[in-house]
């Protein structure tokens, strides 16, 4: 599974910075580096929802630093 | 001026502690077909001094350029000169070098420090011939330049520089030309910035005189081109594209939209970095075939902050990390000589939105100021838009 945070000007501003590292810490946390890969991106096209994720080609999400470890918790149920 | 090559001038000054104005003058002309470079050191400092060294590179550089011989020039200022009331006498010193199409050099020296001339990082003795003109005893040495030459003129405070504090007898001109010898840098910008910066350190950023330099390095064209911004139709993105993939030179992108356009049309995948090397500067991504990719409006924003503090100073800039803005400023500063720039006005509507930040929607303004402080450190610079 591949997830894109965007790194545009616009999702920079809102803080792309912080959601990664959000992502990473999780994945650390998690020991999910074997399952997601991630990635950065230029705009995803939805400017107006910064932060935005995609996962592997799938709808762009809006996503904000705090909301990650809740997204990551869900998403792991999924995974495995 | 020299399509062939490219004449790469920098100048800087310190003035003397305390004072407002700088009692050295520089001036440059570049035509068609010659360049000629005027450095005067008045008499004395502040205002008298500043009064003295503008008339004097100022007529020189325009009696030289409408083709007056040098005796005439030097009569004339002479003549003109202001008398100062406590020393009883006008008087400037100055250098001249002026530099033809086919790189064939001529100094004309009165009082300043001998010119460093530079060919392979060793110093070229050149004789001189003595000239006399109005009593004032005028060197003159012609000589043939080679591309990557450098020549640095000076005013007295560089060789004097430290003196009675640091050094004993100031910075010498010996030890100036050593220095000179030991520098490898790839523009004129960098090494008058590092002579001159080498000179605050000696007089502890208190001058104990005015101190100016001018450095010309001969150096092959380097092309850049520079692509920003999609332009505002998107039938005209292929043209765009194959068009600045033609061109000659290093090639930069600067901007995400622009940069998925690229990577879509020359069917090359984009990867973007995920490690930020600085957490405010967004990251940069790579596209075979581009020698730089990176985020746009915000990257060019800080980017024109950091121009514009070098051109208020004379401090030699360092850009070792390898963050977006740290290698754009390297791209344009150091390894290039003509740039040019692709500005596709194309808004984004998502950046229309009132709840964003005003310096999203302004790139072409970022862009027209960072031309403009390019100039002013005599970067060819040209802009085209691409709608």
């Amino acid at each position: 599974m591949e997830i894109k945070v965007c790194i545009g000007s616009a999702c920079h501003l809102k803080g792309s910075y912080d959601v990664i590292k959000k992502f990473q810490a999780c994945i650390t946390k998690h020991q999910l580096e074997e399952t997601i890969i991630l990635k950065s991106s230029f705009c995803l096209g939805k400017c107006s929802d910064a932060v935005s994720v995609q996962i592997d080609s799938g709808e762009v999400i809006s996503m904000e630093p705090d909301a990650v470890e809740n997204f990551m918790e869900n998403l792991k149920k999924k995974v495995i | 001026m020299l399509s062939e090559y490219y004449m790469d001038v920098a100048h800087h000054s310190l003035n003397k502690y305390g004072e407002e104005l700088c009692g050295d003058k520089v001036e440059i002309i570049k035509s068609d077909n010659r360049m000629i470079i005027v450095l005067a050191d008045g008499l004395g400092s502040g205002v008298k001094a500043n009064i003295l060294a503008t008339l004097t590179s100022k007529i020189m550089i325009t009696m030289l350029e409408q083709g007056a011989d040098i005796k005439e020039t030097i009569d004339t200022i002479t003549h003109t000169l202001p008398i100062c009331n406590v020393r009883k006498i006008g008087y400037s010193t100055f250098t001249i070098l002026e530099i033809d199409q086919d790189l064939n050099a001529r100094i004309i020296e009165f009082d300043n420090p001998p010119v460093f001339i530079l060919r392979n990082h060793k110093i070229l003795t050149i004789d001189k011939i003595k000239l006399l003109s109005a009593d004032k005893q005028v060197w003159i040495s012609e000589f043939k330049l080679e591309v990557d030459d450098e020549i640095t003129l000076c005013s007295d405070g560089v060789i004097h520089a430290g003196v009675g504090r640091l050094l004993n007898h100031g910075w010498e001109w010996q030890h100036v030309a050593e220095f000179l010898e030991l520098q490898s840098t790839p523009s004129a910008e960098k090494l008058n910035r590092r002579l001159i910066e080498t000179c605050k350190k000696l007089y502890d950023d208190r001058p104990g005189d005015d101190t100016t330099a001018v450095t010309v390095k001969v150096r092959n064209p380097q092309w850049l081109q520079v692509l920003t911004g999609p332009p505002e139709l998107k039938i005209k993105d292929h043209e765009t594209v194959s068009k600045f993939m033609s061109q000659t030179g290093k090639k930069i992108v600067c901007g995400g939209t622009a940069a998925n356009i690229v990577s879509r049309e020359l069917n090359r995948e984009i990867i973007t970095e995920i490690e930020y090397i600085d957490p405010l500067i967004p990251p940069t991504a790579k596209i075979k075939g581009i020698d730089l990719v990176t985020e746009g409006v915000l990257t060019l924003k800080m980017v024109l902050g950091k121009l514009k503090q070098i051109n208020l100073n004379a401090d030699e800039p360092i850009f070792n990390k390898k963050d977006g803005v740290s290698r754009l400023l390297k791209l344009l500063l150091e390894e290039s000589t003509h740039i040019h720039f692709w500005v596709g006005r194309a808004i984004n509507p998502a950046h229309q939105n009132p709840d964003f930040p005003k310096e999203l929607s302004i790139k072409t303004n970022i862009i027209k100021d960072i031309v403009n402080e390019l100039t002013h450190m005599g970067k060819l610079v040209t802009l085209e838009y691409t709608d």
